[in-house]
């Protein structure tokens, strides 16, 4: 029973942080455990990106859909979907006119849920829904009833992204959003579609020399990590404090078949795994 | 093929913060707002010896001041962190509960201010500040950000990085204001935590990496925030005031440097 504790001004509740600065690394040493409950360890979270499969129009996304479809009911699906080319137009204007990175990161998720909306127009008749962020808890609901909810990319950090290193553009982008949705839920797995056949030493769009990287780990990226890259920088700088995440896999959408492959747990496109925990 | 709109970035993976060739001259939004932080455990969990004489002298400067208050937790949610800890519950479920306790505090001031224009507001309704202060009011907010769920993993624990001083200097940055300012129930910053430590000495003026470089177990603010600072674009010094010491509040919104200041070195 907890009782309330006063005699130095304030009040306190008796709890094992009371009267405790939080900001003390050794009172937040004490509440780490090496165990962490998952809260939904058995379902998915699939990316499909913007820029390398929206813009595409219907020679890129109706076949996904058609696989997607084919897949509903084999697995547990949470979708994501990212924002292409209109949320570089956005931060391209948004830079000339000397918005503050806040302001740039309050923007771009609009485009992320029009794609949204543009997914589940063509899913919808196979069970998907767009999910709103305050109907976060409802995932279960829609899970256990067959559905595919597409979740929001972007993270709600809005007017409060941090302040970027190395440059004004926000750093927490739609990889990094979706990724901490796949982890707060303890999730084991993503799978990014893109329109590559996975991570390349350099951008493979513009540098022919460029070579897959087929297998690797989150430890040996972290040595030799490629300078232009195909997730979100900030997707890996949270992965290695993430608990549940085990496996990110990028496929090449533009395949058929890849998905549903990696989702079947095969090797297909580049899997990176991460050692340890 | 791709439907790409041209632009600067067309080409740009996007995937980090450079922009690598585009001009980028910042616009400040509302410079004189002045961006305060009511502490939680250090002003609010005091009820109203102390509460009611800090708003006194907030009251005092609304108009002359654009204030924009946001509010601290404190120790319930100390007992929230403390039991979704035992329960090893992530952290990101703990930032989307430990949210509603500074809701709470910021529902409380704002009963407290109502007659003086006390506004409660969300995050949602950032973008109406201008029309808040416009009318005079004193808009009143959580000063946790709104990254609930989506707080990324904490190394070594489970409390998130980012609270209620984060999200009061990251308003204060993208609001374009210069100084930011938090009231709590010491001096200011010491060398180690004066309610445990009598020999813990007063800092009155620090850098933010030469904070950082010291290493301390404690701080007096969250250590994300005098990271953030070391890189901040417009708000550059934190100030941290005795809300318990009458006139502290009105000297430091007067511009005085009372208490501490960490800047940007």
């Amino acid at each position: 029973m907890n009782k309330l504790v006063s005699g130095d001004g304030r009040t306190h509740i008796e709890s094992p942080l009371m009267r405790e600065s939080l900001v003390d690394r050794r009172t937040v040493a004490r509440t780490h455990s090496e165990r962490e409950h998952a809260i939904l360890p058995d379902v998915t979270l699939v990316s499909l990106g913007g820029q390398s499969i929206f813009d595409r129009g219907r020679e890129a996304i109706l076949p996904i859909v058609e696989e997607l479809a084919s897949l509903v009911g084999k697995h547990k699906l949470v979708l994501g979907v990212g924002g292409g080319t209109r949320v570089r137009h956005t931060v391209s204007i948004a830079l000339d006119l000397g918005l503050p990175t806040g302001g740039i990161a309050q923007l771009v998720g609009a485009m992320e849920e029009a794609n949204a909306v543009f997914l589940n127009a063509l899913l919808a008749k196979h069970r998907s829904i767009v999910m709103q962020r305050e109907h976060f808890w409802e995932l279960p609901l829609y899970l256990e009833n067959g559905m595919m909810p597409i979740v929001i990319s972007i993270p709600p950090y809005h007017f409060w992204e941090p302040p970027p290193e190395g440059g004004p553009l926000p750093a927490h982008g739609s990889d990094f959003g979706l990724f901490i949705h796949a982890e707060v839920l303890g999730m084991k797995r993503l799978v990014f579609v893109k329109d590559e056949d996975g991570l390349y030493t350099k951008d493979p769009k513009k540098h022919p020399d460029a070579r897959l990287i087929a297998k690797t780990t989150l430890e040996e990226l972290e040595e030799s990590m490629p300078e232009e890259l195909i997730l979100d920088r900030a997707l890996f700088t949270a992965w290695k404090t993430a608990r549940h995440v085990k496996r990110v896999q990028i496929v090449n959408g533009l395949k058929p078949g890849m998905l549903s492959r990696a989702l079947a747990g095969e090797d297909v496109g580049t899997v990176i795994t991460r050692e340890g925990r | 093929m791709r439907n790409t709109i041209d632009s600067s970035l067309a080409g740009a993976t996007m995937t980090d913060s450079s922009a690598a060739g585009i001009s980028y001259d910042p616009q400040a939004m509302m410079p004189d707002v002045k961006v305060i932080k009511v502490g939680g455990q250090s002003v609010m969990d005091r009820g109203r010896a102390a509460v009611f004489p800090i708003l006194d002298e907030l009251v005092a400067a609304k108009d002359t001041y654009k204030l924009l208050l946001c509010t601290g937790g404190g120790t319930r949610a100390r007992h929230i962190y403390s039991v979704a800890s035992d329960l090893e519950l992530p952290t990101g479920v703990l930032a989307a509960l430990g949210g509603y306790v500074p809701r709470q505090n910021a529902r409380m001031l704002q009963m407290l201010l109502a007659r003086h224009g006390g506004l409660f507001i969300m995050h949602d309704d950032f973008e109406k500040l201008p029309l808040y202060f416009r009318l005079g009011c004193i808009p009143i907010m959580t000063g946790m950000p709104p990254f609930g769920y989506w707080e990324k993993p904490t190394e070594n624990g489970r409390i998130p990085q980012h609270r209620t001083d984060a999200g009061v200097f990251l308003s204060a940055e993208v609001l374009g204001a210069k100084r930011a300012l938090f009231i709590k129930d010491e001096d200011g910053l010491y060398s180690d935590d004066p309610k445990k430590n009598p020999g813990a000495a007063l800092i009155p003026k620090i850098g933010a990496r030469e904070l950082l470089n010291r290493d301390l177990p404690d701080l007096v603010l969250e250590r994300v925030v005098i990271e953030y600072l070391t890189r901040s674009r417009f708000c550059k010094e934190l100030q941290i005031v005795n809300g318990l010491k009458k006139g502290q509040v009105t000297r430091a919104l007067s511009g005085e440097d009372v208490g501490t200041i960490i800047y940007q070195d």
